[in-house]
């Protein structure tokens, strides 16, 4: 038997355990997330003096690189010159009731079904996705409406409207549109989120769907009819 | 005289050399690649936003969907970070003097951007394109995990150029109807292959591997 010297025994184990913390940080470091910036070898060309979306700027007092459109300009191309199309209201200034000519050749079918996707997204968290203005971002400011110690943080809720209100119910489609752009009372509006197509298809959609929860049997076609259940 | 002898430990000196000779350079090597690998030094990266926004209550409580705040997703290469404007849809009423929602008040009476902090953030070099993914069926939560869940979001996907690549050379196992793109619970198992083949030949997906593509 071959009697090594202690001291070098014990040398190699602490070496050979120090190459074990290696590993095991890798592993940490791989499993939790962290707030420090992740590290960069080689810094290429990572950071150029160019600025992609949305990316800060020194040059600016608000630090957009993206400058917002002066007050009072309006960019090529983007006039609204038709009332009907951009407003919602007609020439000799009511409600439009009807689809802007601009949808003369568009499949309606597929415009519904675009109104329901656009509905769903932007109007179904606080209208709810039949209308009836039970979405979950409503209830949950109700609820907080109906907190023991009064409404938190200043909280103040309008109820988002039915859509199948009777004061709702008869507007034509192109108030529809004007209150899906501009907004209503309380409910901001969506003009900045939604191009205007999108909310034409949401207003298309919006009567289709109050005519849904309104309907008589005169209203199916007759070959549909024989399919229906009674309630 | 005395003369030095090695002691007979020694004789083990060569075959350990030998041994550590060996297994250093494979450590070295592992070490880097594991270590220095975007995985490790690029995932997890979750920093203190201004706001403590949560995900996993607008999104995942709430059911949000994406495109409520990320509204540019679908038709532009960016996806917008929301402005003020959208937060405010709801807060001018919920909690408008919340203690957390300062930095938002403080953007919304002075018209500053909120400065949020770029968590998804490609070398200037290298350029993105949402539209072109989610709108043939490349989901959010392929790229960017269960945001749903996130209290803070963090970096999910390693986003360096051999994880583009492999999911560029096939595809297929991450193709799901265009419609589902942010639904975050969509089960992939339930598209069957052939379902997948027909998703890939009706929209003609052949993702490209041309440097060009995403170097320019
Ligand atoms: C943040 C919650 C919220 C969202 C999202 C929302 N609304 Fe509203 N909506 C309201 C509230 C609240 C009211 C009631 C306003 C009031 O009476 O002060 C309302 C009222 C309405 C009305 C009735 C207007 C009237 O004349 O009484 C219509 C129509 C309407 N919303 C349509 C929409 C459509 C379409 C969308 C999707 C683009 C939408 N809303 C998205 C909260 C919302
Ligand atoms: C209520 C608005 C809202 C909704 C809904 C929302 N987000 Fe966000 N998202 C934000 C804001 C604000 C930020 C920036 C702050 C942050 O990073 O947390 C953000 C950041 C992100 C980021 C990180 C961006 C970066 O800096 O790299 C990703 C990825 C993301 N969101 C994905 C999603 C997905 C996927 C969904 C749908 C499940 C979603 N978001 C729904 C508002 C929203
Ligand atoms: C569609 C409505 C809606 C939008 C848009 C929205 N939120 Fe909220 N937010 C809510 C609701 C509802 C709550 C929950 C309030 C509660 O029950 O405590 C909430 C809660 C919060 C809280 C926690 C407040 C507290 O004191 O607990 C923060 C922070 C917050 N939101 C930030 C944001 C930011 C930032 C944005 C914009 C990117 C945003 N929200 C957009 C509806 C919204
Ligand atoms: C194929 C992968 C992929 C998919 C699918 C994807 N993202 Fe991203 N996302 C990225 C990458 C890569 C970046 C970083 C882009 C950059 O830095 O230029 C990013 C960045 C972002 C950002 C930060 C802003 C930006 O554009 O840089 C947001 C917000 C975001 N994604 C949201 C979403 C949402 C919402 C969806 C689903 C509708 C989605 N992403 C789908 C890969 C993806
Ligand atoms: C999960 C799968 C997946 C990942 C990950 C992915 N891609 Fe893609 N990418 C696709 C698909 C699918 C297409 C659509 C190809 C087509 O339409 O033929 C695409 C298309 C693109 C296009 C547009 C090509 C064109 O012809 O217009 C670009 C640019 C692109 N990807 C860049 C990237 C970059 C950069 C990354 C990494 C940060 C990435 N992709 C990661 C699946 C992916
Ligand atoms: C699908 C998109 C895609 C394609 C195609 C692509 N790249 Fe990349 N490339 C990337 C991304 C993403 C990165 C990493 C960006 C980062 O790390 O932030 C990258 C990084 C790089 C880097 C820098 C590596 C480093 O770590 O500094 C080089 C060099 C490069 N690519 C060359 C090429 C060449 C040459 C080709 C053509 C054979 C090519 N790329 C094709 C997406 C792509």
């Amino acid at each position: 038997m071959i009697s090594i010297p202690r001291p070098l025994i014990y040398i190699g184990g602490v070496l050979a355990s120090l190459l074990l913390i290696p590993p095991f940080a890798i592993g940490w470091i791989r499993e939790t997330q962290s707030t420090g910036r992740p590290v960069h070898i080689f810094w290429d060309m990572d950071m150029q003096p160019k600025f992609k979306a949305q990316a800060p700027s020194d040059l600016f007092a608000d630090t957009r690189a993206a400058r917002p459109i002066v007050p009072g300009t309006v960019a090529v191309g983007e006039a609204d010159l038709d009332p009907h199309w951009s407003e919602g209201v007609t020439a000799n200034g009511d409600w439009a009731i009807s689809l802007p000519a601009q949808f003369k050749d568009v499949d309606k079918n597929a415009l519904l079904a675009r109104g329901q996707e656009r509905f769903n997204i932007y109007c179904a968290v606080c209208h709810g996705y039949a209308g009836y203005g039970d979405g979950m971002v409503n209830r949950r400011a109700q609820a907080l409406m109906d907190n023991a110690d009064g409404p938190p943080n200043d909280t103040s809720w309008v109820p988002a409207k039915s859509l199948h209100d009777p004061t709702v119910r008869p507007q034509p489609i192109g108030q529809i549109y004007y209150t899906v752009k501009h907004g209503v009372r309380t409910m901001a509006g969506y003009g900045s989120q939604v191009p205007v197509e999108d909310r034409w298809a949401i207003a298309a959609y919006v009567k289709a769907l109050q005519l849904s929860q309104d309907a008589s049997l005169q209203d199916v076609p007759p070959d549909r009819r024989a399919g229906l259940k009674k309630p | 005289m005395s003369r030095f002898l090695f002691p007979r430990w020694s004789n083990l000196l060569l075959p350990t050399l030998l041994m550590v000779g060996a297994v250093v350079p494979l450590y070295a090597v592992l070490f880097v690649a594991y270590g220095f690998s975007p995985k490790t030094l690029e995932v997890g990266y979750q920093p203190n936003q201004p706001i403590p926004f949560s995900h996993e209550l607008h999104a995942g409580q709430l059911g949000m969907d994406c495109r409520y705040c990320h509204n540019t997703v679908e038709r532009s290469g960016f996806a917008a970070v929301p402005p003020t404007q959208t937060c405010m849809n709801c807060h001018t009423g919920i909690r408008p003097s919340s203690p957390k929602l300062e930095a938002l008040r403080e953007s919304a009476t002075t018209g500053n951007p909120v400065t949020w902090i770029k968590v998804h953030k490609l070398g200037d070099y290298a350029y993105f394109d949402h539209s072109a993914h989610v709108n043939r069926g490349v989901g959010c939560v392929t790229c960017h995990g269960r945001i749903d869940r996130m209290e803070v979001v963090y970096r999910y996907a390693p986003l360096s150029m051999g994880w583009c690549l492999d999911c560029h050379r096939d595809p297929i196992n991450n193709l799901r109807p265009p419609s589902e793109m942010t639904n975050m619970t969509f089960d992939m198992q339930s598209l069957s292959r052939e379902e997948r083949e027909s998703l890939k030949s009706q929209f003609l997906i052949k993702p490209s591997e041309d440097c060009s593509t995403c170097h320019r």
